[in-house]
């Protein structure tokens, strides 16, 4: 495995998922051609289907199951589909995997949240702003209250998981 | 499967471990802190608990980025490929107007031409009733006893040529002697062409009569003749200026008849 590709696996665990944007935008076309070619997939589910393996593949890469970027990204994304469409998993659901039944529960739950705990959530946790930048996007007048906001919204989520 | 377990209660402890997590504590109050952990069990418990929340709450908000940015670049996509598909569509039909509009252009211009042509082309039926309409046969000399002594391959021409049989008339002109008055002959060839419809041969004979002597009555007379068969020839312009002179010649026994064609208009120019 090249160094840039190592780099690539790094980049996405800490959240930038720019390459696996960049990879949908390239294959969605011909991974449709493939799944109407295999599995007599209409282009939608097909569509789906993509995004939802690739999807899977951020969750490995996420809890440290994918420790290694794949030699052949293609044929091992083509062949996660394949596992997806063997097991029968609906459409945007997870693969079976360890601790997804938690993370899956507290996904719910954190979609039952209000647009702007979501967005406030995910600038402090997943973007990692701090206080100040979150509350310039958000439009809070200060950091303050950017803090309290982001303690209610996690405190809600705690609430819904109890 | 709970993500805490049934006995950790977070609440308790909530503002202290985000305050701690979060990077809010003075130096004293955070060594303090990390001094309790160490010694109070229920609040390391909780300590774990907090940060496996956080931690999953940092999965969950990135699934969920990238589950709405691969969604929102897909409905972009779709969006370009429909885009995409209206312009080729478009063009298409543009394309297919433009060949419509240019066939029936075409068509239009080939039914102009056809008309043009089917207007413009010389209406032979007309011209043939018409040149027939105004034609006064000349049943040429009266064959007496002397003529028939005199000259008898000429008598017999005139014979069948005034019983109809052109072309009898024709073969037994052929036996006519050379030295045979000529104008004679010629006008009577002349004739007997235009009768079979022969214009073009008979303007020849018709304008070498009187090509010695314009003055005879048989010049006379073949101007006439002349102008018909260039009319039969469907030669309108040429037919017209021979009609003409014939319509202004006070010593031509066809004057009046040229003058009513002349005046009638059935020969344009």
């Amino acid at each position: 495995m090249s160094a840039p590709l190592a780099e690539t696996l790094t980049q996405l665990r800490v959240g930038n998922q720019k390459f696996l944007i960049d990879f949908y935008q390239s294959s969605r076309l011909l991974f449709a051609r493939w799944a109407q070619r295999q599995y007599q997939l209409a282009a939608p589910q097909a569509h789906r289907l993509l995004q939802d393996t690739l999807l899977d593949f951020y969750d490995q890469v996420a809890d440290g199951r994918l420790t290694l970027l794949p030699a052949d990204l293609r044929a091992h994304v083509y062949g996660m589909a394949r596992q997806r469409l063997a097991a029968h998993v609906p459409a945007h659901q997870p693969l079976p995997a360890a601790e997804a039944s938690r993370r899956q529960r507290l996904l719910a739950q954190f979609n039952q949240l209000g647009t702007d705990c979501q967005q406030v959530l995910t600038y402090f946790y997943f973007r990692a702003y701090n206080f100040e930048k979150m509350g310039g996007k958000m439009g809070f007048p200060n950091a303050t209250v950017a803090r309290r906001q982001k303690g209610i919204c996690l405190r809600k989520l705690y609430e819904l998981l109890k | 499967m709970s993500p805490l377990t049934p006995s950790t209660d977070l609440r308790p402890y909530f503002d202290e471990l985000e305050r701690f997590a979060d990077g809010q504590m003075s130096l004293a109050e955070q060594e303090a802190f990390e001094l309790r952990l160490e010694a109070e069990e229920p609040l390391a418990d909780a300590y774990a608990a907090y940060e496996q929340l956080t931690a999953d709450l940092r999965w969950a908000a990135g699934h969920d980025t990238l589950r709405l940015r691969l969604q929102a670049l897909d409905e972009r996509m779709n969006e370009r490929g429909q885009a995409l598909a209206k312009t080729k569509l478009l063009e298409k039909v543009r394309q297919r107007r433009w060949m419509i509009l240019g066939s029936l252009g075409v068509f239009l211009l080939l039914g102009a031409v056809v008309a043009a042509w089917y207007f413009s082309r010389p209406n032979t039926a007309v011209i043939a009733h018409d040149w027939e309409d105004y034609y006064q046969p000349d049943p040429g000399p009266t064959v007496t006893p002397n003529l028939l002594r005199k000259r008898p391959f000429l008598s017999k021409t005139l014979k069948e040529y005034q019983a109809g049989h052109y072309s009898t008339a024709l073969h037994s002109l052929d036996r006519v002697p050379v030295r045979v008055g000529s104008d004679t002959v010629r006008y009577v060839h002349g004739l007997i062409l235009l009768r079979q419809n022969q214009g073009d041969a008979a303007q020849v004979y018709l304008r070498l009569v009187g090509a010695r002597d314009s003055t005879t009555e048989l010049a006379h007379r073949a101007r006439y003749h002349l102008g018909m068969a260039h009319w039969q020839a469907k030669e309108t312009r040429e037919a017209l200026v021979q009609l003409r002179i014939v319509a202004a010649d006070s010593l031509s026994p066809y004057r009046a008849l040229a003058r009513h064609i002349v005046a009638s208009g059935a020969l344009k120019e």
